[in-house]
């Protein structure tokens, strides 16, 4: 009962977040509210049981990466940006597709539901949370994936910077 | 010399010509060029010529050469087959091909870009000797898709014409059409057979009993269908001979080699290659037969008005092919083939004595401004006077033998029937009414322009006459049974392949054949009644006063009868057979104005049509291509939308 | 936990050799060209050059060992060595036809290498993914890199534009995909293709198909972006012709054939149980492929759009393949991509050199009169696009043979018919360029022209000869293929 409660209140939290921060003008307002729905997820997570994954969402996400967020957007003049020409004059189509894949999607849902076999839930976590299982997954059974992210990111750097670089 | 082992270096010597040509033959003389081309292809007609009598002195009358396992799991390989059928065909190829090249060094002495025109020519003849010796539907296509391609080439030769590339590209799409249909046919050879070899496709047909397909629809219709389809691509039938009459604007002796005695009869030589599949196939055979009797009338009702030497004959290319068609839809293959070896010779004559006649008028085609040329140019003259007697089907020339063999087989065989029969008489009529039109608007009669125009040079003549005594004499190689003299070997030598003739109704075929002879001279009067008058030539007063109105007149003299009878009958003459005359000219401008109506309106229109959806196809393309990423995106959810709605729904 | 647990073994190392072998190459390019001068810039695309063939060297030896590594999560089997090797050709003719673009564009850097390595580096991840994750991941590798790539002269308003888009729509494309894995994860516990496979086969704890089929859609949205196949085509055409040329024929072959290999591998393993709940959306979207590409491409003027529609066509066929779900749909597939992958680059390399600095020349009319000015670029752009039509004796008619007789063998008439008149159709605005290549008088763009470049001569000779190759011997890939593709469940 009370694992529900929290459950709707993150999830709450997560969605409208999320919605806010696409539809505020203000890009300061906008990584504000992303804040909250990362933390939405951040509490998913510890419902989960997941304390490690719950503590690497808080330091690294909203530590981190919204904290860079914020001092770009307030370095960077988006003002200027938002008072240009927006080609958005199909919204209302566009909301009303999405609106209806949702529906479709839940409707899929709803019919599938009763024969989903969801895999059993994992078994509770020894003393000492479930670090020790991120570990064992992430370094052994998915060594190589995390690995070949480094490339991923590398690439992402490289390509940012020649993006920024001005050239001679 | 063991010929037979060595019929894969048929195609390879003409090939070697070409990549020398296209490679290194910017920087050989023309001398050189003069000799080599024509001597690759007449290497090749020498072994040829060594295989095929080999080939009569063995005991199957088949010959299998496989050099290079291609792909196995197709069974198609580089092999080439050597039968009855693929003989016909290479000596045609070659023995033609190579009086063609000889005629193009005269031809083609003061163009540009001598040494290209040669190399592509040799490439052609080196595809069309793939194909015709493919021992697979595969390679086969290889060579198909080959000549093709050199046949747009040489089309767009003259490039500086835009109508010329603009003629090119059609022929080229065209057939593509045709070839789609063809893969199909092929893909569903290979699905029924598990394999693409010629040999082993028949034997699997006749092995496993297929049931003739009679009444209902089947997947053998369908494969035989399709493979007819694609035969009408290449030879030109209604609806896909568009493109051959505007295939004229390419130099003559192309339109001589490909667009009359080779390539175009690269589909009927298909159909007869597959005639165990036709056979079991009845409804298919009849579309075969319908189409091609179709082609020969409507074609022939074109050419009956066209001013444009070229174009007569390309029209009657059309309708020749038409009757090819009807042949082999009637389960004659073989009187098909004869008509292909006869017609190659006289319509390969016609095209390179017009190409004479339009080298003396300095590049006229317009026959209404030639007339008067016999004196100018005897030789062309005098050939194209054989081939158009062949071509009309009197008696003792080769396309007598022919073309009777094929409306006797449409009048008895078990495919054939009664309209066909009028069809193709119908057609042999208009045949001989517009090839005498052509003859008389050019030669006879008094010249219509200032042109000074003079004989060709012998490299051109030559194989003019080499041509005319083949078209007088190669029917002999299969005359009508009721025949005192003259052989039946052409008709034997093909037994190898289609199996001897079942015995079908009883002919009349001395009533036939008198038939087709009478339609014959009746097309020749009313051309001569129309042309020669309206240009009061010489042969006008001697053949029409002397030979019939005069006769008749001394007849009715001489019998005593009344003057007043004699006025009567020649009251008969100006109104009656004057008028008749004058009916026939309107009602074959009438037909022949509705052809071409149909022609412009109708295929024009569709080929316009086309376009026009192209351009409108563009615009939903357009409206989504609005460049905004937005739209993308809205896109995108579009399609997942359907998707899911398609889950949805279902 | 002993420590020794987590060491993977040596034959793991040499399973994923290629991929160790670019990313190894590109860092130490990067280091290069940061320490090196000026001068040593030419020697950077030798060096990325080498390390291609190094890893093609190093894909042979992958397959010596073969077999699943790290965890399944690479598999090295004849399929993967395969779509490996030939993105590292591929890679191998962008370089050699770029050198004189960057020179001429003045942009010739170690990044552009770098970025180019690594992108290869994530085609050949997904090549040999054996696990969702790895295909989200090597896809995105290869994406990013070639998303830069496409921006890669960032003061072109082109390029910009061309980078931002694909960038944009791309990532929305990614979403979808990971939404699909995250789907089949819960659907069956798995992100293994082997495992999701065993899953779906086992009736007891088969899930929902419905909800099955709409993972499979769903990640069919990503892979549909991929490879641009309608109605998720829409940024090609804009980004092809944006992009730089060289970068352009890369990104119209490379990514695109590596994202087949991942779709095949995904569908027909993972999937394959439930083929009949996807046929009917990969049938549909290959249909609709082939007609916008070909009609649309039919209208253009700007050769690298029409290139661009011309590629979205060709994936339609391949698409016709892959609906065919068979062996030989499969191995066709291959041999399309490998015969495609040579025409396409060939014609992009004459674009390349044709169009002059800034790309000034990319309209069709500007090839006017080229078969007299340059008979020899003339004849090898002949080779491709007859090749793109499909004339027998080029790789690209046994490539369409093939496709279409594992169609019809599947019983898809009506697939193969309209592919066929597709093809049909293609045959005019490609052989529109020929007629203006031969049939014209030369024009302004045809008139003192320079001439073609060494890297370039490589990359238009090798990409002729591969696509006669192909099609006058197509067995020799053929076969490989045919045997490899026995392998992909």
């Amino acid at each position: 009962m009370l694992d529900a409660v929290f459950f709707y209140t993150f999830a709450l939290m997560t969605l409208t977040g999320a919605v806010l921060t696409i539809t505020r003008k203000s890009a300061v307002h906008s990584a504000i509210w992303l804040i909250v729905s990362l933390l939405g997820v951040a509490g998913l997570y510890l419902l989960q049981q997941a304390e490690f994954l719950f503590a690497v969402q808080i330091v690294l996400y909203i530590g981190g990466i919204m904290v860079l967020f914020l001092f770009v957007i307030m370095l960077v003049n988006l003002d200027e940006a938002a008072k240009q020409r927006q080609f958005n004059n199909q919204r209302w189509i566009a909301l009303g597709c999405a609106v209806i894949v949702g529906a479709e999607i839940l409707y899929v849902l709803a019919k599938g539901t009763a024969s989903l076999s969801l895999p059993a839930p994992a078994a509770a976590p020894a003393a000492g949370g479930n670090t020790e299982q991120i570990a064992v997954s992430l370094f052994r059974d998915y060594l190589l994936p995390f690995e070949a992210a480094s490339l991923l990111l590398l690439a992402a750097i490289v390509g940012s910077v020649i993006m920024a670089k001005r050239r001679a | 010399m063991n010929f037979l082992d060595s019929i894969w270096l048929i195609p390879l010597f003409p090939l070697v010509g070409a990549a020398v040509m296209l490679l290194f033959g910017r920087r050989l003389a023309n001398s050189v060029i003069r000799i080599l081309c024509p001597g690759t292809i007449f290497v090749s007609f020498i072994f040829s010529v060594g295989a095929v009598m080999q080939l009569a002195g063995s005991e199957h009358k088949v010959h299998e050469v496989i050099k290079y396992l291609w792909m196995p799991p197709l069974h198609a390989d580089w092999g080439f087959l050597l039968d009855p059928l693929s003989s016909v065909m290479i000596l045609v190829v070659t023995g033609i091909g190579f009086l063609i090249h000889v005629y193009a060094t005269g031809y083609m002495a003061h163009e540009g870009g001598f040494y290209r025109f040669f190399g592509y020519l040799n490439l052609f003849v080196f595809f069309m000797l793939t194909l015709v010796l493919a021992n697979n539907y595969l390679l086969l296509f290889v060579g198909w898709e080959g000549v093709g391609l050199c046949s747009y080439l040489l089309i767009g030769f003259y490039y500086h014409k835009k109508s010329a590339g603009d003629a090119g590209k059609k022929a080229f799409i065209v057939n593509r059409i045709g070839d789609a249909a063809f893969i199909v046919g092929m893909l569903l050879i290979f699905s029924i057979a598990g394999s693409l070899r010629f040999t082993e496709v028949n034997e699997f047909i006749e092995a496993h009993h297929f049931a003739a397909e009679t009444a209902a629809w089947g997947i053998l219709s369908t494969t035989a269908l399709m493979l007819f389809i694609g035969a009408t691509g290449k030879s030109a039938q209604f609806p896909l001979y568009v493109w051959l009459p505007d295939a004229m604007e390419g130099p003559t002796p192309v339109s001589a080699l490909i667009h009359a005695a080779t390539m175009v009869t690269a589909g009927v030589y298909m159909v007869c290659r597959s005639h165990v599949l036709f056979e079991l196939t009845p409804m298919t055979l009849q579309i075969v037969a319908t189409i091609g009797g179709f082609t020969a009338i409507f074609a022939a009702s074109i050419g009956l008005v066209q001013n444009d030497i070229k174009r007569v004959l390309a029209y009657s290319t059309v309708s020749q092919l038409g009757y090819m068609f009807l042949a082999a839809g009637v389960g004659a293959y073989w009187v098909a083939v004869f008509h292909l070896f006869t017609h190659a010779f006289f319509k390969a004559l016609l095209f390179l004595g017009a190409g004479s006649v339009i080298h003396g008028m300095n590049g006229e085609q317009d026959m209404r401004h030639m007339g008067g040329l016999k004196k100018y140019m005897p030789v062309t003259h005098w050939t194209m006077f054989i081939a158009t007697l062949a071509i009309s089907g009197i008696p003792g020339l080769a396309g007598f033998f022919s073309k009777d063999e094929i409306l006797a087989q449409v009048y008895g065989s078990a495919h054939g029937s009664k309209a066909l029969y009028v069809v193709g008489l119908t057609t042999a009529l208009m045949t001989s009414f517009y090839m005498w039109r052509l003859m008389y608007m050019t030669f006879y009669g008094t010249a219509r322009s200032h042109v000074h125009a003079h004989e060709s040079p012998l490299s051109m003549t030559g194989p003019l006459m080499v041509l005319a005594a083949g078209s007088a004499l190669v029917g002999w190689l299969s005359v009508p049974k009721f025949f005192p003299i003259g052989a039946h070997t052409f008709e034997h030598w093909l037994e190898h392949v289609f199996g001897s003739e079942k015995g079908g109704a009883e002919i009349p075929e001395v009533l036939l054949t008198s038939l087709s002879v009478a339609a014959a001279l009746l097309g020749i009067w009313i051309a001569s009644r129309i042309y020669l008058k309206v240009w009061e030539g010489p042969l006008y007063k001697a053949m029409l006063n002397k030979w019939y109105v005069d006769e008749i007149y001394d007849f009715l003299f001489v019998n005593g009868l009344a003057k007043g009878g004699g006025e009567v009958l020649g009251a008969f003459d100006r109104n009656v057979i004057n008028g008749g005359v004058d009916g026939a000219g309107w009602l074959a401008r009438m037909v022949s104005s509705v052809s071409i109506w149909w022609d412009t309106w109708i295929v024009d229109g569709a080929v316009r049509a086309t376009s026009f959806t192209v351009k409108l196809s563009g615009y939903p393309v357009r409206l989504l291509q609005t460049g905004h990423v937005q739209s993308y995106a809205l896109v995108f959810i579009v399609g997942v939308l359907a998707m899911f709605g398609f889950y949805v729904l279902r | 936990m002993p420590l020794a647990n987590f060491i993977p073994t040596a034959d793991d190392y040499l399973r994923y050799l290629p991929e160790i072998i670019l990313t190894v190459v590109g860092v130490v390019i990067m280091f290069l060209e940061a320490v090196g001068g000026e001068r040593r810039k030419p020697a950077l695309g030798w060096l990325a050059g080498a390390g291609l063939l190094a890893a093609i060297w190093g894909s042979v030896v992958a397959l010596g060992v073969g077999g699943t590594g790290f965890q399944n999560m690479v598999i090295v089997d004849g399929f993967a060595t395969f779509f490996r090797i030939l993105v590292l050709v591929i890679g191998l003719l962008t370089i050699v036809s770029s050198t004189q673009y960057l020179d001429r564009e003045k942009a010739n850097a170690g990044e552009f290498h770098a970025l180019l390595l690594f992108s290869i580096a994530g085609q050949c991840v997904m090549a040999s993914a054996n696990e969702l994750i790895m295909v989200f991941i090597g896809l995105e590798i290869s994406s990013i890199a070639s998303y830069i790539l496409a921006g890669y002269l960032r003061d072109d308003r082109r390029n910009n534009e061309s980078a931002l888009k694909y960038f944009l729509l791309g990532s929305f494309a990614t979403a979808f995909l990971l939404y699909g894995v995250a789907w089949v994860y819960g659907l069956t516990g798995s992100t293994n293709l082997a495992e999701v496979r065993r899953v779906l086969m086992t009736p007891e704890s088969a899930p929902n198909l419905v909800l099955m089929g709409t993972a499979a859609a769903l990640m069919f949205v990503g892979f549909a972006f991929k490879v641009s196949a309608a109605p998720f085509q829409v940024w090609a055409p804009d980004v092809y012709q944006g992009a730089p040329a060289p970068v352009s024929a890369f990104m119209s072959t490379g990514p695109k054939a590596a994202a087949f290999a991942v779709f095949l591998r995904v569908f027909i393993t993972a999937f394959g149980p439930i083929a009949t709940r996807w046929e009917p959306f990969v049938w549909g979207s290959a249909i609709a492929t082939m007609i916008v590409g070909n009609f649309a491409a039919l209208t253009q003027t700007n050769i690298k759009r029409l290139l661009a529609y011309s590629s979205i066509a060709h994936a339609g066929y391949v698409l016709v393949a892959v609906t065919a779900h068979s062996e030989i749909g499969t191995a066709a597939a291959m041999f399309y991509l490998a015969a495609y992958a040579f025409m396409q680059i060939g014609a992009f390399a004459v674009v390349t050199w044709f169009s002059r600095q800034g790309e000034k020349f990319v309209n069709v009319d500007d090839l006017a009169g080229l078969g007299e000015r340059q008979p020899m670029v003339a004849a090898m752009l002949t080779i491709f696009l007859l090749s793109l039509i499909g004339v027998p004796l080029t790789g690209g008619f046994f490539g369409k043979f093939y496709i279409f007789r594992a169609a019809l063998d599947s019983n898809l008439v009506w697939l193969t018919v309209i592919g066929l008149l597709n093809s049909a159709v293609a045959a005019y605005y490609y052989l529109r360029l020929i007629v203006v290549m031969y049939m014209k008088e030369p024009g302004a763009a045809t008139e003192n022209i320079g001439p073609v470049s060494a890297g370039l001569r490589v990359a238009i000779l090798g990409s002729a000869l591969a696509t006669l190759v192909l099609g006058i011997f197509p067995s020799l890939v053929l076969d490989f293929a045919g045997r490899s593709a026995a392998l992909v469940k």
